[in-house]
């Protein structure tokens, strides 16, 4: 969300062009799907009511109200809602956002 | 945000429809209209008249769309009736002063109100419902099924991609599965524009559901109309509450019952009128299977019933 909003600041002062920022978005998309399969190795365990869930082109989406995590160091973390973007392993693209 | 479209917006509608029955309803304020009715066209030679296991005139019965009737219009009806029976007893209670007989009855007249206009049409016994409830069990029911066509060629991944709590997967089934929370309910909805809703566990909430469905694919943009619903099958079970010899009436029912205990512990008894299976376990429960109209599960159910006495386990 972040990054599409610097973009687009980018896009609009003219510093980039749209192109630009695509190619920049699918990087980010493809290194994030990288760490999460090859760096990330704490697990954590959620609970919490699934309002909406959503499956097309392999991808799973969740918004999940009221959520509690529960980390490996025992440690609890809540947020009001939160949308989980699950996709397939081999060419993955994970991304949690709050 | 892409999730503008949502099963809460589409419960929008029903106050819109509750403000367009209720003029409806009080244009018929009879306690029991089941019995002014046209006969459900379902060309089952039923000794019953219609549906009137219903409170209030049904969806199903009416020809053509219907409003669907849901359970939160009706005590919005039940107030003007109530008014009426206020207006009724001031008029009674004005008039006591010059007729002598009738303070008694305005004396009892809150207490009692005049049992003509019930408020609410009150609930029908067993006897009137044409159900002879033997040893006071009913079926309950647990799934109906019915089509919808909504009459539309449909772009389902417009629909799973808008749609919230949908699935499509086209490589493994071709068609958008949909859930909605109430009623709660399952819709497989195809590229052809034609629907399948289940889970519902009454007539009119299939009907309710299917209709928002309905709802759900005309806001996602398609001309979506609301034709041919149909109940395909209803789901009915219930508990006997004594165990039965299944060998023994696998053998004497041996044209309807089928019984192979190391392929299913329970009996499989095709009843041939009316048109419905049934699935009776030692234990006693039973599942009933199979009917179009709820009217044959509880005649299926009081036919076995006799049955199923004659080989109650000692």
């Amino acid at each position: 969300m972040a990054l599409t909003d610097s973009l687009d600041e980018l896009i609009t002062s003219g510093a980039i062009t749209p192109q630009l920022a695509m190619k920049v978005l699918q990087q980010f998309d493809k290194s994030l799907a990288d760490i999460m399969v090859k760096q990330v190795k704490t697990k954590t365990t959620l609970k919490g009511h699934l309002h909406t869930y959503r499956l097309c082109d392999d991808v799973w989406t969740f918004i999940v109200k009221n959520p509690t995590f529960k980390m490996e160091s025992n440690e609890l973390v809540s947020a009001p809602k939160i949308k989980i973007v699950a996709c397939k392993n081999g060419d993955a693209i994970e991304a949690g956002k709050k | 945000m892409s999730f503008a479209l949502s099963t809460r917006q589409v419960t929008f509608g029903r106050p819109a429809h509750a403000a367009q029955q209720q003029p409806y309803q009080q244009g018929q304020p009879q306690p029991y209209p089941q019995s002014q009715q046209p006969q459900p066209s379902n060309g089952l030679a039923l000794p019953f008249p219609s549906n009137p296991y219903l409170p209030g005139p049904t969806g199903l019965a009416l020809p053509g769309p219907a409003p669907v009737y849901s359970s939160q219009p009706q005590p919005t009806t039940a107030q003007p009736a109530q008014s009426q029976q206020q207006q009724q007893q001031s008029q009674t209670q004005s008039q006591s002063p010059t007729v002598t007989g009738a303070t008694q009855a305005s004396a009892t007249g809150p207490a009692s109100p005049p049992s003509t206009i019930p408020a609410t049409p009150a609930p029908l016994t067993l006897e009137q419902q044409h159900i002879t409830a033997v040893e006071g069990i009913v079926p309950t029911l647990q799934n109906i099924v019915a089509t919808v066509n909504l009459d539309c060629r449909l772009d389902l991944k417009t629909i799973a991609l808008h749609a919230r709590n949908a699935e499509y997967n086209p490589k493994r089934f071709a068609a958008v599965i949909m859930r909605i929370r109430d009623p709660k309910t399952t819709a497989l909805i195809f590229a052809s524009g034609k629907m399948v809703v289940t889970g519902a566990k009454s007539e009119d909430d299939s009907r309710l559901a299917s209709r928002k469905y309905a709802r759900i694919v005309q806001k996602l943009g398609f001309d979506a109309k609301f034709s041919e619903f149909k109940i395909q099958n209803i789901v009915g079970s219930c508990d006997v509450k004594f165990p039965i010899r299944l060998e023994g009436l696998a053998y004497s029912h041996g044209q309807f019952s089928s019984y192979e205990p190391e392929l299913f512990p329970g009996l499989i008894y095709r009843m041939i009128k009316p048109k419905v299976v049934l699935l009776i376990f030692v234990s006693g429960k039973i599942v009933l299977t199979g009917a179009k109209v709820r009217e044959e599960i509880y005649t299926a159910f009081n036919t076995i019933y006799t049955v199923l006495v004659e080989f109650r386990k000692p």
